[in-house]
């Protein structure tokens, strides 16, 4: 029994002090065994050395360096709770209507997805038919066009607008939207990149791909239309991963008022904590960089208000790193 | 009972003030009616403690980022069955600390606990881990890298509701009764624990005294 103490009228021999070192130094004997432990203590050398071991060892494994989970780490694992709880309440066709607001099951909508699944299968027929004639490659507008000899060129039936069948004749008019997949390649100097990349990042809704997006652009952040696309995504994008992501372009962004204030926006509203620290980053490393002390008040406020005690304490080492007292 | 249990809970609240406990009662009744957003608000309450404390128990990011999926989902799930006859956040650790428990437990039956050296090529992730206490010069740090990589390799070689206790207890500085009622046990089972950790621990780190 490890844990036995040899308490004899209140004294504690060598081996329970030994086999109570541990509960000792962690603060958990009762009062009276430690007065016990602390009287056999005050005469025995042998035992003292063995404390003082003992406290060595507690002291040693608090020696490494301090565990904590970053920012990064904490913003990436709230974003899959978000998306396992999201899978979780509202189960895969609930996703679906989350995902597409709108998309409701109604009367009218369930008779125009059966008329659209029975166009669609007839497209498909077309496209898979045996092909006689060779069109070339390229956008078209299939509305008004003959159905025959018809190719879709590779193009995916994104909607279909309209289906009207002409008794009299027997043909079937098709109204529908098809799109090709393309691929840009070009530097970002180029117009067209750019268009899609200032489209995807301020519009696309597939959070991967604005980051992605904005990685591509973070080598034009000088450029102002950019440069602007780039704050658009730091103030309103609604992804924290890609705030953040948004936020490491400052550093190769001229620093303007735009800048500077996107910047304290997210240091003292973004509803993020990764996000705020990041912007605090950004911040002191301009105000070193710049030796920019117009920041200090910034940082103060946050040190001295901020209601999260980690945005507190950062802003005040921060202010330290400064020269400043906070 | 539980009031020691807090001391875990109490630290930091993730957000803001802590809550009144009614303030708390609310959100949890209508998080328990299926209102997202309260318990959006309870997780946001716990989630960077419960994060830490993962982190504490598996020191490895991927596998903290798992624990504390598993942990907040679980606490989701069963989020009904919460009767207020203990503080939600004694309960809440409680499934955490489950959660852990059964990783340890799966780790030691697998035989996939990392050996002490870590895989070749991979980071330690102690060595990874930025440390901004001032003043580490380049001794300390290649000193603080070595105990930890051997604190590591101690560490793993509990069993674990040793390896448990003794992070709560060194740690996280929670009293053993507390532990206990955490750990599902009693204080005197956390008191052998904790006694059987150490003599391992000064055994395999005693050289570095």
């Amino acid at each position: 029994m490890p844990l036995e103490f040899h308490v004899l009228r209140g004294i504690m021999d060598c081996d329970a002090v030994k086999e109570n070192l541990a509960l000792y130094v962690y603060d958990e004997l009762p009062r009276s065994e430690r007065d016990a432990a602390d009287e056999h203590l005050a005469g025995c050398e042998r035992c003292r050395l063995a404390l003082g071991e003992a406290r060595r060892m507690q002291e040693l494994m608090s020696a490494g360096p301090a565990l904590g989970p970053t920012p990064e780490l904490l913003v990436r694992c709230r974003q899959h709770l978000e998306d396992s709880l999201d899978r979780e309440q509202l189960g895969w066709t609930g996703l679906i209507r989350k995902w597409l607001p709108g998309f409701a099951l109604t009367q009218p909508f369930r008779a125009a997805a059966a008329l659209t699944l029975v166009a669609l299968g007839f497209s498909l027929g077309w496209i898979v038919r045996p092909r006689t004639i060779k069109d070339g490659i390229g956008p078209r507008n299939i509305v008004g066009s003959s159905v025959a000899g018809t190719d879709l060129g590779g193009a995916q039936i994104s909607d279909i607008t309209q289906v009207s069948p002409d008794p009299q004749t027997g043909q079937v008019k098709i109204t529908l939207n098809a799109a090709r997949q393309v691929t840009l390649e070009g530097s970002l100097d180029d117009p067209h990149i750019q268009q899609v990349l200032l489209y995807a990042v301020r519009s696309y809704d597939n959070p991967g791909i604005r980051l992605d997006t904005l990685d591509a652009l973070r080598s034009g952040s000088s450029n102002p239309t950019v440069q602007a696309a780039l704050l658009y995504a730091m103030r309103h994008d609604q992804n924290a991963g890609v705030r953040v992501a948004a936020l490491n372009s400052v550093p190769r962004m001229p620093w303007c008022e735009e800048v500077r204030g996107a910047l304290v926006d997210a240091a003292q509203h973004d509803d993020n904590l990764g996000v705020r620290d990041e912007a605090i980053d950004q911040l002191v490393a301009h105000a070193v960089a710049a030796g920019d002390q117009s920041l200090v008040p910034v940082l103060e406020n946050l040190a001295a208000n901020d209601s999260d005690r980690y945005v507190r304490m950062k802003s005040a080492r921060a202010l330290r790193r400064l020269g400043q007292e906070p | 009972m539980d009031g020691a249990c807090l001391e875990l809970a109490g630290k930091i609240p993730a957000d803001g003030p802590p809550l009144a406990e009614g303030d708390e009662g609310v959100l949890i009744r209508r998080a328990q009616g299926g209102d997202r957003t309260a318990f959006d608000s309870l997780v946001r309450r716990y989630d960077q403690e419960v994060l830490r404390l993962a982190l504490r128990v598996v020191r490895s990011e991927d596998e903290a980022a798992d624990l504390f999926q598993d942990a907040f989902l679980k606490v989701y799930r069963s989020l009904d069955r919460f009767r207020f006859e203990s503080r939600f956040s004694t309960w809440l650790y409680r499934v955490v600390m489950n959660v852990c428990f059964d990783h340890l437990r799966r780790q030691k039956t697998r035989n996939e606990v990392q050996a002490p050296e870590g895989d070749p090529g991979e980071p330690e992730y102690f060595h990874r881990v930025a440390d901004d206490r001032p003043a580490q010069d380049p001794e300390q740090t290649l000193r603080a890298k070595e105990i930890g990589r051997r604190l590591k390799g101690a560490l793993t070689r509990l069993t674990p509701r040793e390896r448990m206790v003794f992070e709560l207890k060194h740690y996280e500085g929670l009293r053993l009764r507390a532990i206990g009622e955490l750990c599902g046990t009693s204080e005197e089972t956390a008191k052998n624990c904790l006694f059987r950790a150490t003599q391992k621990l000064r055994l395999e780190l005693g050289d570095l005294v």
